[in-house]
């Protein structure tokens, strides 16, 4: 197929080279961006990064501008405000700025937060917004770009400590028509600063949308970010999400994403190691049911010598559902004394399910600490039968083994009540799943 | 309490027999040890007298008080009051032992008409049984034998076997993996535990833990079978003479045939 058919054959490519945002703002990212699609194809099976992923319930899909979909108003966003994100909330619907249910109090000396719209002259805008993205030959970061019009942004001043977590909260509602939303987050950390942001997309219905999040993430030197990434979109959404962190000399990246929601998700989250010292964090946890797609692509690239990277990817699938994971991690020739840990774990609960994973490691120094690991495995009847000579009922025990094959990965998220929701979610995908009767 | 009728037990759906033949009769009260070489059947009859799926039985009968447990799940057969000491205790990372404990206690509580007890009471109940075992009390709050050795994982079965109650326990070698001061608060605690109410079973290779806990009857399984039976006497004659010494008995579930 040509490059040609394939753009003509995206409703998406169409949707994108439409100027659809009236304002001045970004004019110039989304015409840049708009240019670099109109060279970039639709990915497809015949793509290796592409080889397992489904795409049709984005291309068998007609989305239409936000505008145009009929979006029904928001209700009970309350719901999913954490308390310790009282006085530093941004919340969203469907992509778009919501200043009425956001909350922005002081948040501790150069901590600067809020909608990136009113930031555009800020001059860290200006120097980073667009700038981080690095997605080759990527039409969904392409997306984002030409169909940008709002998102968070994030700054910390040098030494600057932001005094509780940020919770950039992105609700969607159902609509008429399917909608595409696009949401950007910029965060620059400035030397020696400290945050802990807690993104969180939740679908408040059950129709079919897509949001394409991006964020960029600057991380300078000395400086520590946690950064927790929850999807629970609805269970027809399509979720395509870019988020890259560069981490400079002795700063910390630690990121957890929990994949709960969406029909279709593909996550490709990128660490690039800019200097020494460092150690960063991509932990996942995907619990995935019925016809549920979620595919994991990332990049570690280790560039500079002395740093520590740690990968726990775990996955439990239900169902007919289907997990891909791909974990590349490059380590470049002068990246020497290297620690990089990565463990794909994958429980197959059903016979129906589907796990695809490729561990893929590139090493170019010789002196390294390289561990990585996949597994695919089912629950072990001997520990089935340990719980059960307890007293266990089968359903019961299967759920405990599979709580506890699940908690690890979300152990080290600190912020109190995002814990116990997570605890709360991986309860109720592990009762469900009892209920079922399907396991094996 | 417990009777074991012919009965012959093989891997399910492999058609490896295991078992070919076994009856044993275990009133309460009674602490019987079955001693016999590896591959004789020993820890298969334990695992066939809980419940494990992994075995089928084939032929005959196993009755718990009276009543025919074939058909009964191993939790089933957990609230019936029996309980295996696993000869490998199983890792469950991210399930904390009081968690495990207080679950089970209570489900089986339930099923025994034991009042349940709610986790500010579970806790005074637990810590007590925790001396038994001279366990530390940080085990409590980590997760089910994640990370422990050979001998604190088989502590962690006495302990739980304090904790529940049982009124049969099956000890899969016990024993085994133990150093002589852990072999000694083991079966201390095994002997505190045992009373005129309930049975127990040993499973051991080794005469030694017959030193701490002096059974009733002592048997020898050979190729699934018990092939002699006798006193506590009979595990020193082993001891001194070898399972070979055997082969020139030929007894056959403790009859002279």
């Amino acid at each position: 197929m040509t490059l040609n058919k394939q753009i003509e054959l995206s409703v998406l490519h169409n949707l994108a080279a439409a100027e659809t945002a009236p304002e001045e703002r970004w004019a110039d990212i989304r015409k840049e961006s708009r240019s670099a699609l109109s060279q970039t194809a639709f990915p497809h099976r015949k793509i290796e990064e592409w080889r397992f992923t489904d795409l049709r319930p984005i291309t068998r899909t007609e989305f239409v501008p936000l505008e145009n979909a009929g979006a029904f108003p928001v209700s009970g966003a309350e719901t999913y405000f954490i308390p310790e994100s009282e006085g530093s909330r941004l919340v969203f619907v469907n992509g778009r700025y919501q200043e009425e249910l956001s909350s922005t109090g002081p948040l501790g000396k150069g901590v600067i937060f809020g909608n990136l719209a009113e930031y555009e002259d800020n001059p860290v805008v200006q120097e980073y917004l667009n700038k981080l993205l690095n997605y080759e030959e990527d039409v969904f970061s392409l997306y984002n770009g030409a169909l940008l019009n709002d998102g968070a942004f994030i700054h910390l001043e040098k030494n600057a400590k932001a005094e509780a977590p940020i919770q950039v909260l992105h609700l969607y509602t159902d609509s008429a028509k399917p909608f595409v939303a696009t949401p950007r987050l910029l965060v620059v950390a400035e030397e020696e600063s400290d945050l802990t942001i807690v993104e969180d997309h939740v679908g408040l219905g059950n129709n079919v949308y897509m949001t394409l999040p991006v964020s960029e993430v600057k991380v300078k030197e000395g400086a520590h970010i946690h950064h927790v990434r929850l999807q629970r979109d609805s269970e027809e959404a399509v979720h395509v999400s870019r988020p890259i962190a560069y981490v400079e000399k002795n700063s910390e990246y630690h990121a957890y994403t929990i994949t709960l929601g969406a029909r279709l998700s593909r996550n490709e989250p990128r660490v690039v190691q800019e200097d020494e010292e460092v150690d960063f964090t991509l932990d996942g946890l995907v619990l995935i049911d019925g016809n549920q797609i979620a595919d994991t692509h990332s990049v570690m690239d280790h560039r500079f010598a002395h740093g520590q990277s740690h990968q726990l990817h775990k996955v439990v699938v239900n169902g007919n559902a289907h997990s891909i994971f791909n974990g590349k991690i490059f380590v470049r020739k002068d990246a020497q004394k290297i620690d990089s840990f990565q463990e794909n774990r994958n429980l197959l609960l059903s016979y129906e399910g589907l796990v695809n994973t490729k561990p893929q490691l590139e090493i170019f120094a010789d002196d390294v600490l390289c561990s990585h690991g996949a597994t695919i495995g089912q629950l072990d009847p001997e520990e089935v039968f340990y719980l059960q000579s307890r007293g266990m009922t089968e359903e019961k025990a299967k759920e405990v083994l599979t709580y506890a094959f699940a908690l690890e990965t979300i152990e080290n998220v600190k912020i109190e009540s995002v814990h116990k929701l997570l605890i709360e979610e991986v309860n109720r995908y592990t009762r469900a799943n009892s209920i079922q009767k399907e396991t094996v | 309490m417990l009777e074991l009728k012919d009965v012959y037990a093989e891997v399910e759906g492999e058609g490896i027999e295991i078992l070919k033949g076994v009856s044993l009769t275990i009133n309460k009260g009674e602490i019987h040890a079955i001693m016999g070489p590896n591959g004789s059947g020993k820890s298969t009859l334990a695992k066939v007298v809980s419940g494990h799926p992994e075995y089928e039985v084939t032929q005959g009968d196993i009755l718990f008080n009276g009543e025919s447990i074939l058909e009964l799940d191993p939790d089933e057969r957990a609230h019936a009051g029996i309980f295996l000491a696993f000869q490998y205790p199983v890792e469950v990372p991210g399930v904390t032992n009081t968690t495990l404990l207080r679950e089970s206690y209570n489900t089986i509580a339930a099923s025994r008409g034991r009042e349940e007890l709610d986790p500010l009471e579970f806790d005074d109940y637990i810590r007590e049984k925790l001396d038994l075992v001279e366990m530390n009390p940080d085990f409590l709050e980590r997760s089910v034998n994640t990370g422990f050795s050979g001998g604190e994982k088989k502590r962690n079965e006495i302990f739980q076997m304090a904790v529940l109650q049982p009124s049969l326990a099956l000890l899969d070698e016990t024993d085994s993996g133990l150093d002589i001061d852990a072999l000694r608060v083991v079966s201390e605690g095994i002997n505190k535990l045992h009373t005129s109410e309930d049975a127990v079973i040993l499973i051991t290779h080794y005469q030694r833990l017959l030193n701490y806990i002096v059974p009733d009857f002592v048997h020898v399984m050979r190729d699934g079978r018990i092939v002699k039976t006798g006193g506590k006497e009979l595990a020193l004659e082993l001891e001194e003479k070898g399972y070979d010494w055997l082969d020139s008995q030929t007894t056959v579930n403790g009859e002279v045939k």
